[in-house]
């Protein structure tokens, strides 16, 4: 007998400011199964969960929960109703220790501690989580942070858990538990939600599998119908229709190399670099495309002095004639390395200052600004420049950056690197939370900087944006470059490929 | 301080002490265009490819043979020691280097012609010969301590006694214009722009000029280089042998490698070799091992076959491959001729014809 679906959604679309995050789709999820949901980065797996869980409302369409439409508004609400969420970026208090984070919102007015830690570290040992109630959020690690959030979800006993890449940081033991775990959950009747990149796993745990791709549903079915190569070609064969990315580039459209600007030998940084070898030449878009978790942003932090390597046999790093090792950021930078980073929010302005500032910042910290007194002038004239070269929009030019859109914030960032006269840029997922006109702008700076001769460097996890921008396309997997692509060699399944065998 | 420094890398693993090779990707990027390739001819121990003009010459060990792509492989001469360098004028004059004997003249009027000033221990070791003009060539001399064929030992002994001379044929006066390289294999006379010399225990192309300073054009290659060729809008560079990160760190261990140099074998070093893979004492890297009764195409194998075309600039834009799976390995010399260039494989023991502007990035 075929029971109603515990939730169902009904030509469910999503649209920020016209452009749709998810379009049209249908979805049911039934009582004690494990539904992956596959798709690129951007195919809109995370905008359809956070509907379910109540964080953003559909624009058009229907949520109906045990045949009842509803319509949460905050995801107290949707937790209320038995929906809980594991987020990819953790939601946790980094200043609380484990124990509080797990009963967060539980509290009795006296709130005693000490049953806490016991009640918490009796939860994560039964999960066979290898967390210590005690310890700060702060002082976890990537994966461990993910183990609270997990068990905090599976705490509040819900019917329904949504897991966003829950085990793209974990380690194959860790993943090992969480699958038991999943498993016992499915077994008392819990129904998971599981957004992945690993196929393996999708296809290893899941009852039933959904692929999105720009967020439009593109298959849906029990597991037995799909195999990894179904899976990939359903994950990115797209519609060629979106111009951006319409272009195919053969060998004869690439640049030919310069000199060899930077040579990577050997470079390892604990679990997430490893081994790793590449060159970068002058005068062309390097890509570099690998899935989250691949390494490929920590090695570009290595090259830039952001991180440092293993002090231990850590590798070699060659740019121009030299043997360097940053330790930091700034001798990299009065090098000619500069990184641009992908958390622009964190790590790439300050918010709260003006564009002009900010951009003036850059200046100031290269030592490239023309006298030892910063003036408002010079300020003016530099951001005067780079707006027009960048086509940054702001309403007024003292708006603050947190007042901006992604896009120009992105525009902004990029200014503030470029001011400092690179002879290598790293980009780091330069268009990640940038509408498409701020793309098509965006990618014009990068092929110009390659054609003013500018060794450049583009990390992307968007198949579309690497085959388009790059002129050699390296694959990151496991913390290494596995393969090197031509552009004229490359198709997105065999890049696919590349990425997660 | 650079004792501090020696020490410090040395305890982190760093500087000099890095055990890393260059990754070979970029232009350089792995195919298998010479196992592809035509075979013009087998010979053993093929190596450095000449032009006389209208004719074309190579050495295989002590014999001379010369190779028309029409009528084949006809015996052009026997020596009493293995060739180790060619060079022709073009005018009918051959200079030959003999290991362990030093340079013949034959042909041409300076036929017969000796030569003072050489020491009798480097014109043992003659790797590459060039003329410039009728009257003046270049040698390079691998090392005053080894002989041509001994150049692994040469390699572990951590040698830079390598040098490179100017010879007058009118007077047969020699005359050293560098030294202290680390085994020169390869000359080329650009005109009007000085010398360049291939230094393969550097893994670099240096450019030499009359007072014996040298410029770097190319460095950190992630083999040995040997010789050079000119070709169209470019130069083909052969690389005979591999780094390898086994090897690399070999080289870092004197007491080791004192002991190896003792007691092993010298074919069962573990060094780089023009052909491998033939027995099964050959000392293997870690990956070099075979699953399943298959060995990986990217098997960091002792040899390997490479040859690169340069630009103008010195700066690669193509390559030819042959890989741990093939054996056309040991490239030593190569020769433009029309669209197609000639390569030698010492250690597959052929001559090769690729096509020069081969799209060699595809692996098939």
């Amino acid at each position: 007998m075929m029971t109603a679906p515990l939730i169902e959604l009904r030509d469910v679309s999503k649209d920020y400011r016209g452009v749709y995050a998810v379009r049209n789709v249908n979805f049911t999820l039934n009582k004690g199964e494990i539904h992956a949901l596959l798709g690129e980065n951007g195919a809109g797996k995370s905008t359809l969960t956070k509907m379910i869980a109540g964080v953003t409302q559909p624009s058009q369409g229907q949520i109906l929960l045990d045949g009842k439409p509803v319509s949460f508004q905050r995801p107290a609400e949707a937790l209320h109703n038995g929906i809980a969420m594991v987020f990819q970026e953790t939601s946790l208090v980094p200043s609380m220790t484990v124990a509080q984070n797990l009963y967060l919102g539980d509290e009795k007015l006296f709130n005693r501690l000490r049953g806490l830690y016991i009640a918490a570290q009796q939860f994560l040992s039964s999960l066979n989580f290898n967390v210590d109630p005690w310890a700060n959020v702060s002082t976890l690690g990537a994966a461990q942070k993910q183990l609270v959030e997990i068990a905090r979800a599976v705490r509040q006993k819900s019917r329904v858990i949504i897991f966003d890449e829950p085990t793209a940081t974990l380690t194959p033991e860790e993943k090992h538990y969480f699958f038991s775990l999943v498993d016992r959950l499915r077994k008392d009747g819990v129904s998971i939600v599981f957004i992945s990149h690993a196929l393996e796993e999708a296809l290893a745990i899941s009852d039933r599998i959904t692929i999105l791709r720009d967020g439009e549903l593109v298959a849906s079915d029990v597991t037995s119908k799909f195999d990894r190569d179904g899976i990939i070609r359903a994950m990115v064969g797209r519609s060629l229709s979106n111009e951006l990315y319409g272009r195919k580039r053969s060998d004869a459209d690439a640049r030919p190399p310069g000199p060899k600007v930077l040579s990577v030998e050997n470079l390892s940084m604990g679990s997430m670099v490893r081994n790793t070898s590449f060159s970068i030449y002058a005068g062309q878009v390097t890509g570099l495309f690998g899935l989250i978790g691949s390494g490929r942003t920590e090695t570009a932090k290595i090259i830039a002095g952001v991180i440092k390597r293993n002090i231990f046999h850590g590798g070699e790093l060659r740019f121009g004639e030299r043997s360097v090792r940053y330790r930091e950021p700034r001798p990299a930078m009065r090098d000619g390395i500069v990184y641009v980073t992908e958390d622009r929010k964190a790590e790439g302005f300050f918010e709260t200052m003006s564009i002009a500032e900010n951009i003036q910042m850059g200046l100031i910290a290269s030592g490239l600004q023309s006298s030892s007194v910063v003036t408002q002038g010079e300020a003016r004239e530099v951001t005067a420049e780079w707006s027009k070269l960048l086509q940054i929009r702001a309403i007024n030019p003292n708006a603050r950056i947190v007042e901006l859109s992604g896009g120009n914030q992105q525009k902004v960032v990029i200014a503030k690197s470029l001011v400092q006269k690179p002879k290598l840029v790293i980009f780091d997922e330069p268009t990640r939370g940038v509408d498409v006109g701020a793309i098509a702008e965006i990618h014009k700076v990068i092929q110009d900087l390659a054609d003013s001769g500018l060794a450049v460097m583009v990390i992307s996890s968007y198949l579309p944006e690497i085959m388009v921008l790059s002129d050699r396309i390296l694959v990151y997997r496991m913390g290494r470059v596995v393969e090197e692509f031509t552009p004229g060699r490359a198709t997105e399944e065999k890049i696919m490929y590349a990425a997660v065998h | 301080m650079s004792f501090l420094k020696r020490t410090y890398d040395s305890i982190f693993g760093a500087g000099e002490a890095a055990v890393t090779v260059p990754p070979l990707d970029g232009a350089l990027l792995p195919n298998d265009a010479l196992d592809q390739a035509e075979l013009v001819t087998a010979a053993a121990a093929a190596d450095n490819l000449v032009r006389d003009g209208e004719r074309c010459f190579f050495s295989s060990g002590a014999e001379l043979f010369r190779l028309d792509l029409m009528d084949g492989v006809t015996p052009a001469g026997r020596f009493d020691a293995p060739i180790s360098a060619l060079s022709a004028d073009g005018k009918g004059t051959l200079a030959i280097g003999l290991s362990g004997k030093g340079l013949v003249v034959r042909g041409g009027k300076h036929e017969g012609r000796r030569l003072s000033g050489l020491p009798e221990a480097d014109a043992a070791c003659i790797t590459a010969i060039t003329f410039d003009g009728p009257d003046k060539l270049f040698l390079a001399v691998g090392s005053s301590r080894n002989r041509p064929e001994d150049w692994a030992r040469d390699l572990m002994e951590r040698n830079h006694l390598g040098s490179v001379w100017q010879v007058d044929l009118a007077t047969g006066a020699a005359r050293r214009i560098a030294d202290k390289l680390g085994w020169p294999a390869g000359l080329l006379v650009r005109k009007g722009a000085g010398l360049v010399v291939s230094e393969a225990w550097r893994h670099r192309l240096i450019a030499l000029d009359d007072k014996g300073r040298h410029t770097v054009l190319l460095d950190n290659l992630p083999a040995y280089p040997s010789r050079l060729q000119a070709g169209e809008g470019g130069f083909w560079l052969s690389l005979f042998a591999p780094r390898r990160q086994l090897i690399e760190f070999v080289l870092r261990e004197p007491a080791f490698r004192r002991k190896m140099l003792k007691e092993i074998d010298p074919a069962h070093w573990m060094a780089p070799a023009l052909s491998s893979g033939k027995s099964f004492l050959e000392p293997l890297q870690g990956g070099s091992v075979k699953q399943l009764g298959v060995l990986k195409p990217w098997a960091p194998s002792r040899s390997y076959g490479l040859l690169v075309r340069l630009n103008e600039a010195f700066l690669p834009e193509a390559s030819f491959h042959s890989r741990a799976d093939g054996t056309r390995h040991g490239i030593t010399s190569s020769l433009s001729i029309g669209g197609r260039v000639l390569v030698t494989s010492k250690g597959g023991g052929a001559v090769l014809s690729i096509a020069a502007d081969d799209n060699r990035r595809e692996v098939a």
